[in-house]
């Protein structure tokens, strides 16, 4: 049996039953993993750290995912999706309709198979501009999504509550402490305490449980509902950032239902991973805040959904925060703006169109006779036929009315900023 | 001038409340850090606890003979303002002074 | 020093304490932690031992440390948190312990705090108060004795608040946390101690009392205060210079000349009509504030009254402010500090200019 067979349950949409959840020791056999590394830093072995062992809890908390093998052609019709979707977005940019995008080519495993592992009803994503591959996962409007690359409203104009995916970020790491203090929010929600108890408390949640506001790292309460998680995506460039760290460290010391999710995809614009994480790992460095860590194949859809619903389910049973880094590639540039020609090779470029992760995925559903020609030939129609659908919306978005321009900076607006936009309608508009 | 409080602490040995025997200073005392305050009974063993605080003693929150649990407010002092806060000193409140007088216009 | 009375009413809905601002700050806090159960106060040293300035005291042992909390020592956490708890549904009160340590932060508090309900077009509002005790005064190091008032007003999105004394600071206090909008509550820290009375809503039995008591406690966030009544300049100030204007105000009354103070309270918005009632009565203006003078508030307020009062001015308007230096230490802190003298002469340069 395939590793990734093992786990059972019902995040995805179409499998809300609950079943139980035998165990996800095998999903991190070596046999999972593909063979080629084309990075010297990348481990294609999955290294797991204490990550591990949250079947039980999360089979309580009645938060697991379905497993991969159960939905990979579903996972591969999104990154399907994805990519046509960013294909078109280029398109556009290179026709003038979009002022600029930033193409997420080569990372569509890392972002679809996280993004499928969010469980909407508890969980809330933290995306950066580069996200698209999650917004597809999580079926945010992506008309929506595509408004804030469209240079229709910066963080998009999608309904960012109801998707359960934060208004896009134009600027990197900022978002992951906000990921983290949604995180405490959701724990407070729960009755728990950040950390400890104080003095004298008035335990107003749990009187006859002394302990009911420890955090609960090692005994993850498994008899409550399921605390919702926060996921923070951010890049390799980002981990520079004082804000991540400031992130990892808050969510070790109030053990924080976070997962941080690092697509290390080679490349901060021009900068290598080499000349920006220092030991090479961002993974490695959440030992140093107390919380355990995934190194993973970003490029194995399957891989990337069964580290994150591991993580997620750690979140949601009381187990606190996991760092995930998935190692990926940028095929693509930064934005449509840059010439990677510049700084990096064709040769690497063209040896990572080798791992490309929808023919890794196509490889794998064929193998395993799980599809065959007529399911590919239907999910690139589809995937098509959505990106048509995306165009249009894009094509068909009309220019903001100026009012907007001072509609949503202050729930209560000052006077003096209501008159500054009566006088500019009438000497403007 | 500021009030300051301070619980009853964790004497130690997993004790969670203590009786308070004697109070060892009146309401009003100025007290200096580290002066007998008050004795309390644990269920391991009576003792006498320091003044956490140099300050003057204006409530107490047990009577003697209470059962109070850890953390529970102890007793509160009133210490001087230059006392009261952690970083810096207060300024004094007396006026500032001057030289520069006025003179209305003539209009 | 003195202060003038508080002149609003004394009804059956309201009673009187005397307090220090401390201790008024405390006291709203604690009702406000008490009237919503969203509301959350966090920082460095806020939780067991109260705050360095001990406005927390008490708080988290009535409320405990699901409400009232330390954090990491991490300015940007501290208010990247708050901002994520927002968007959580949670009304944030996170305090930075001093002035100078928001630079840290203040990556999180202009590019994000004040601009996540414009970027999410009004479904995520930011309810947060930043607690910032401000401004110098207290013989502090280096870093705690900074005025950024005129930083944060100047950045769209957020509101900024500085109260002068105990009744002003309970009552801005409860309303910058009822606010919906992010407010910068600027603390004046060299009058923490200094006591006033306070004019609470007394306990009421029933809503329409309780809103009684509300509406005769409270103004609306912009609103100024005239402190002080004078005809022949006003003083405009606000925070901490509030209680030395009042006081070069006595002195200037011992010479004949009557001063109006001006407390501007809300730095952000501005009362711009206020300022524009009380100029176009005594016709000079004197602005007083602790920041360096170039791009200081001043400049803003001299803005609003030469827009507004251009043809009642007779003079042109006076900045009596700190210079254009790092906040200095202790030992040159009163020379650097706006004194009566420096005050007292803006006046007389008011009073004796004379169109050319």
């Amino acid at each position: 049996m395939a590793p990734w067979q093992v786990v059972g349950l019902s995040r995805w949409p179409a499998r809300r039953a609950l079943r139980t959840m035998k165990s996800t020791e095998n999903s991190t056999s070596r046999d999972s993993n593909p063979p080629v590394a084309h990075r010297s830093f990348i481990e294609t072995n999955v290294t797991r750290n204490t990550a591990a062992d949250t079947s039980a809890a999360s089979a309580a908390a009645g938060t697991s995912a379905p497993s991969a093998a159960e939905i990979l052609p579903e996972l591969y019709r999104q990154m399907s999706i994805a990519r046509a979707i960013d294909r078109e977005a280029v398109n556009l940019q290179r026709t003038g309709a979009l002022p600029a995008y930033a193409p997420l080519i080569g990372q569509e495993a890392a972002q679809v198979g996280s993004g499928a592992a969010i469980d909407k009803r508890y969980d809330f994503a933290f995306p950066t501009y580069r996200e698209l591959g999650v917004a597809v996962a999580m079926g945010v409007d992506l008309t929506g999504y595509m408004a804030t690359h469209l240079a229709s409203w910066h963080g998009g104009l999608y309904d960012p509550v109801a998707s359960r995916f934060a208004p896009i970020q134009a600027v990197v790491a900022g978002s992951v402490l906000h990921a983290m203090g949604w995180a405490l929010g959701q724990k407070l929600d729960a009755g728990l305490a950040p950390v400890g108890r104080a003095p004298n408390e008035a335990s107003a949640h749990d009187s006859s449980n002394p302990d009911a506001n420890e955090p609960a790292a090692t005994e993850p309460d498994t008899s409550s509902a399921p605390i919702g998680a926060a996921i923070a995506y951010f890049g390799d460039g980002a981990s520079s950032q004082g804000d991540v760290h400031e992130a990892m460290n808050f969510a070790g010391v109030y053990t924080l239902p976070v997962v941080f999710f690092c697509q290390n995809n080679g490349w901060a614009i021009s900068v290598p991973t080499e000349n920006q994480v220092a030991g090479g790992s961002v993974s490695a460095r959440a030992a140093g805040y107390g919380l355990p860590s995934e190194k993973i194949d970003g490029n194995d859809v399957a891989a990337v959904y069964e580290a994150t619903a591991r993580a997620l389910n750690r979140a949601h049973s009381g187990g606190g925060a996991t760092v995930i880094e998935a190692m990926t590639y940028r095929v693509g540039p930064h934005s449509t703006s840059d010439d990677p020609g510049r700084y990096r090779s064709l040769d690497e470029e063209q040896s990572w169109r080798a791992r490309d992760p929808l023919k890794l995925c196509e490889k794998r559903l064929r193998d395993e006779g799980l599809a065959g020609d007529e399911f590919f030939t239907e999910a690139a129609a589809h995937a098509l036929e959505v990106s048509e659908q995306v165009r249009a919306g894009i094509l068909s978005q009309v220019d903001r009315p100026m009012h907007e321009l001072f509609d949503f900076v202050y729930a209560e607006p000052p006077a003096a900023l209501l008159a500054q936009r009566d006088r500019a309608l009438e000497e403007i508009s | 001038m500021a009030e300051i409080s301070f619980e009853l602490p964790d004497l130690g040995e997993g004790l969670v409340e203590a009786r308070v025997l004697e109070w060892l200073v009146s309401i009003g005392d100025m007290v200096t850090r580290g002066e007998p305050l008050v004795e309390v009974e644990t269920t391991k063993s009576a003792v006498e606890l320091p003044s956490p605080q140099t300050g003057v003693v204006v409530t107490f929150h047990a009577e003697e003979d209470d059962l109070l649990h850890v953390g529970d407010t102890l007793v509160t002092f009133e210490v001087d303002d230059e006392q009261a806060g952690i970083v810096g000193t207060v300024p004094k409140a007396e006026a500032p002074e001057r030289r520069v007088r006025l003179q209305l216009p003539d209009d | 020093m003195t202060m003038t009375a508080d002149t609003r009413p004394r009804t059956p809905h309201t009673e009187t304490r005397h307090l220090s601002m401390q201790q008024a700050l405390n006291l709203a806090l604690e009702h406000s932690l008490a009237a919503d159960d969203r509301t959350l106060i966090f920082g460095e040293d806020v939780g067991r031992v109260g705050g360095v300035f001990r406005v927390t005291d008490g708080l988290q042992q009535k409320f405990g440390a699901a409400r009232v909390f330390d954090t990491p020592l991490a300015e940007s956490g501290i208010m990247g948190m708050a901002v994520g708890l927002a968007m959580a549904g949670w009304r944030p009160v996170p305090e930075l312990q001093f002035d100078g340590f928001s630079y840290p932060a203040m990556n999180q508090v202009i590019s994000q705090m004040a601009r996540m309900n414009n970027r999410s077009r009004g479904t995520m509002p930011m309810p947060i108060t930043l607690r910032l005790p401000s401004f110098g005064g207290i013989r502090a190091p280096e870093l705690h004795g900074e005025s950024l008032e005129s930083l944060f007003a100047h950045v769209p999105g957020l509101k900024v608040v500085s109260p002068s004394t105990p009744n002003e600071a309970y009552h801005l206090l409860r309303q910058a946390i009822a606010d919906p909008d992010p407010v910068v509550f600027m603390e004046p820290k060299s009058r923490y101690w200094q006591r006033g009375d306070v004019l609470l809503p007394a306990p009421s039995d029933t809503e329409s009392d309780a809103a009684t008591a509300e509406h005769e406690t409270t103004t609306p966030v912009g609103t100024s205060n005239v402190v002080r009544e004078g005809k022949h300049a006003t003083l405009i100030s606000w925070g901490a210079m509030v209680s030395t204007c009042l006081q070069v105000a006595e002195y200037a009354a011992e010479d004949g000349v009557e001063l109006e103070v001006l407390d501007l309270r809300w730095l952000k918005p501005i009362d711009a009509a206020g300022i524009q009632a009380s100029v176009s009565k005594t016709r000079r203006a004197i602005v007083v504030h602790e920041a360096p003078l170039t791009a200081g508030l001043g400049g803003e307020v001299s803005a609003i009254i030469m827009e507004r009062c251009f043809d009642a001015l007779r003079a042109p308007v006076e900045r009596v402010t700190g210079f254009d230096v790092p906040y200095p230490s202790g030992a040159l802190e009163d020379a650097y500090l706006p004194n009566a003298d420096r005050i007292l002469n803006a006046v007389q340069k008011t009073l004796e200019y004379r169109r050319g």
